[in-house]
């Protein structure tokens, strides 16, 4: 037997955009069926689209897979078809062990019966037997953390409650493969990294196969080794995490910012770091005297230049999406530094007398903007990294270092 | 470890193969159905004032109609052995495990819906558990007919024991037809309003409220549930199946049909989930 889990041979998986056309096929394709023949289920009918289309892909037991692409991209269908709610129109899957899915948890509730006969009734349909669930009921309800509420219906429940008590049941059936349907972000922040200790602690120790939808990247590359980035339906990237990750966020970016290239060259800005001394370095010590230079050679005078720099952390973890994925920005411009025209070469610099910073490598970005900040003139996304290196005081693997002091007092 | 392969058109490749892995599905399936049962039984009494007696208000409001009907010669239902009200509630009883088993059925995949899309389980389950609310309905109505027995004087035979081992065809037809209209349900969602109206009307073209006219119409002898209802009457009256070929007739009918819906429903259940 092989240790494959999970694979996937160009699967395929059709809807119908129209609800109309979708009961007349629905009820031609059952006809169809009942008269047992088979009606060829890999040509598209007009209103009808592919949700999923030629997906390929492996899995071997303890493996972690992270699928990720923008709303609308097949990851749910993908999901649910891997738990065999929808059946593909092309290609096959094959399935090793049992799916557990937390693809909405709390599914078959009933509102009037209380978290006791739930637990029950849930467990039943996920596939647990009476014994199996007198066994892990209290683990079950400790897990939950529901308390007093066990008895009483699950309609008074709040929300947190419900999903809690949903989660709980579905991890206790003991699954070979679990599928994780952005879940984790309903409840509570201590139930949330409840859910993560027992996904990486328990589960993935146990060499149960993940296969993880989600939105927050952080998750995901906490979690999974490899990731299956889609769009449209269509794969477009299968890799290891960092890769694809990389290739995602770029791909989003790319439709974030301006396009900057056919402003100036490559070289209208290089950077220099200096220290104390004026000397040229590229790694620091924490606290140390930073000058930044940014020399520029402009071909055409500008109006009114600024220049700026924003350093973001060189581990991927901290790619850059937002503003607020930023360490920290400094821009001649907006701290009042007042140019009226420039052209030819030269330089700005700006001074920190203490760079505080942790231990780490961090990537900076560079612009140049003209006329009062409005205009961007240039940008480079990638233009450098600079290393903090570790020295006493500094602080590690932290977001922040900043000067301090210690002292003690015995016998007060 | 379970391997399971999904394909299109997956069951139909199986051929006749699909028999074993039906049977292992509903034996795999027992404890759930079990479980979804008394959930749908407990759930639907739980928020109710008068609970479980809207199971035999129903019925006695019909029987009152009837017994007007009779008495004030409007309608004449003819001669029955045994106090009216006894032979309607034993025949209505009876034809409402059809009734309410179909209303149900046809709603079950529907209803669950939420879980249908989000949870992979023996769909069958949902079908077969709802007949829960007719059976424990029936048994309430049971208890009601002792004790009319016992008001009218009336003394059953001892083969009444057999009550409900007769009555299995009936929950099989029940079945089958629940099978095909909760498939069918699921794509076009008037079924549910029809079943409802066509449910009321074979009330009236089955002999429940009445007993089969002599001169034998052409009806009754296509209606499967002339016999289904009769046979488990007359045993509790008589002691035994007065047309037992009639019967076994029907009897046969509704265990194929059951085995075909089922087997249908095997093949579509597949393609639900993505129109409900």
């Amino acid at each position: 037997m092989s240790d494959c889990m999970i694979q996937f041979e160009s699967v395929g998986k059709k809807f119908s955009k129209s609800l109309q056309r979708s009961m007349f096929y629905g009820a031609l394709d059952v006809f169809q069926t009942a008269l047992g023949r088979m009606p060829d289920s890999t040509c598209l009918r007009p209103d009808e689209f592919w949700a999923i289309d030629g997906v390929s892909f492996e899995l071997k037991k303890g493996e972690t897979l992270g699928i990720i692409g923008s709303n609308g991209s097949g990851k749910t269908t993908l999901l649910r078809m891997l738990n065999g709610i929808f059946m593909p129109d092309k290609g096959r899957i094959t399935i090793q062990g049992k799916v557990g899915a937390l693809i909405q948890v709390g599914a078959g509730f009933h509102p009037l019966l209380s978290g006791r006969d739930n637990i029950y009734i849930n467990g039943a349909i996920l596939g647990m037997t009476k014994k199996e669930i007198d066994q892990k009921f209290d683990s079950i309800v400790d897990f939950a953390d529901i308390g007093d509420f066990l008895d009483a219906p699950v309609k008074h429940y709040s929300s947190g409650m419900f999903v809690r008590l949903g989660f709980a049941i579905a991890i206790h059936c003991e699954p070979d493969i679990l599928l994780i349907d952005e879940i984790l972000s309903v409840g509570d922040l201590k139930f949330q990294l409840k859910c993560n200790k027992f996904i990486t602690e328990n589960l993935l120790k146990r060499g149960c196969t993940i296969v993880f939808v989600s939105h927050n990247r952080y998750a995901i590359q906490d979690i999974c080794q490899k990731v299956l980035y889609l769009s449209h339906g269509r794969m477009i990237q299968l890799g290891e995490t960092t890769e694809v990750m990389n290739r995602y966020l770029n791909d989003i970016q790319e439709k974030k910012v301006e396009q900057s290239s056919s402003l100036q060259t490559e070289d209208s800005l290089r950077i220099e770091f200096l220290d104390g001394q004026g000397q040229a370095k590229s790694s620091f010590k924490s606290g140390e005297k930073v000058r930044i230079r940014f020399h520029y050679k402009f071909d055409d005078s500008i109006v009114r230049p600024s220049v700026g720099i924003t350093f973001v952390h060189a581990d991927t973890r901290f790619n850059v999406v937002s503003n607020t994925d930023y360490l920290f920005n400094v821009h001649s411009g907006y701290d009042g530094l007042n140019v009226p025209r420039l052209g030819g070469k030269g330089y700005f610099e700006v001074e920190f007398d203490h760079w505080y910073l942790p231990v780490g490598i961090y990537r900076y970005l560079t612009y140049i903007f003209s006329e009062n900040n409005t205009n961007l003139f240039y940008k480079n996304e990638d233009a450098g990294e600079v290393e903090i290196v570790w020295s006493e005081n500094s602080s590690m693997r932290s977001l922040m270092d900043l000067p301090h002091r210690w002292s003690v007092q015995p016998n007060t | 470890m379970k391997k399971e392969i999904y394909e299109s058109h997956k069951f139909l490749k199986l051929g006749v193969k699909i028999w074993p892995s039906m049977f292992s599905e509903l034996g795999a399936c027992r404890d759930l159905i079990w479980r979804l049962f008394v959930r749908d039984v407990t759930a639907k009494y739980k928020q109710s004032f008068l609970g479980i007696f809207w199971a035999i208000i129903t019925p006695l409001f019909a029987i009152a109609t009837f017994s007007f009907l009779n008495r004030s010669g409007i309608l004449n239902i003819g001669h029955v052995d045994v106090p009216y009200i006894l032979y309607a509630l034993i025949g209505l009883s009876i034809f409402q495990i059809f009734s309410t088993g179909i209303v149900a059925g046809c709603g079950s995949l529907v209803s669950a819906a939420d879980m249908i899309t989000k949870i992979n389980f023996p769909r069958e389950s949902l079908v077969i558990a709802s007949m829960a609310q007719a059976l424990t309905e029936f048994i309430i109505k049971f208890f009601m007919i002792l004790i009319l027995f016992v008001i009218y004087k009336f003394v059953p035979k001892w083969e009444i024991i057999f009550l409900p081992i007769v009555l299995v065809p009936m929950v099989f037809l029940t079945l089958g037809l629940s099978f095909v209209l909760s498939l069918i349900n699921g794509i076009f969602r008037d079924t549910a309003q029809l079943v409802t109206i066509l449910s009321s009307f074979l009330l009236f073209l089955t002999p429940v409220l009445y007993p089969i006219p002599s001169d034998h119409v052409f009806l009754f002898k296509v209606n499967p549930l002339v016999a289904l209802v009769n046979a488990p009457r007359d045993l509790m009256i008589y002691g035994l199946i007065r047309e037992p070929l009639d019967y076994a007739v029907a009897s046969g009918v509704s265990v194929l049909f059951f085995l075909i819906s089922w087997r249908l429903f095997h093949l579509i259940e597949t393609k639900i989930p993505e129109r409900v």
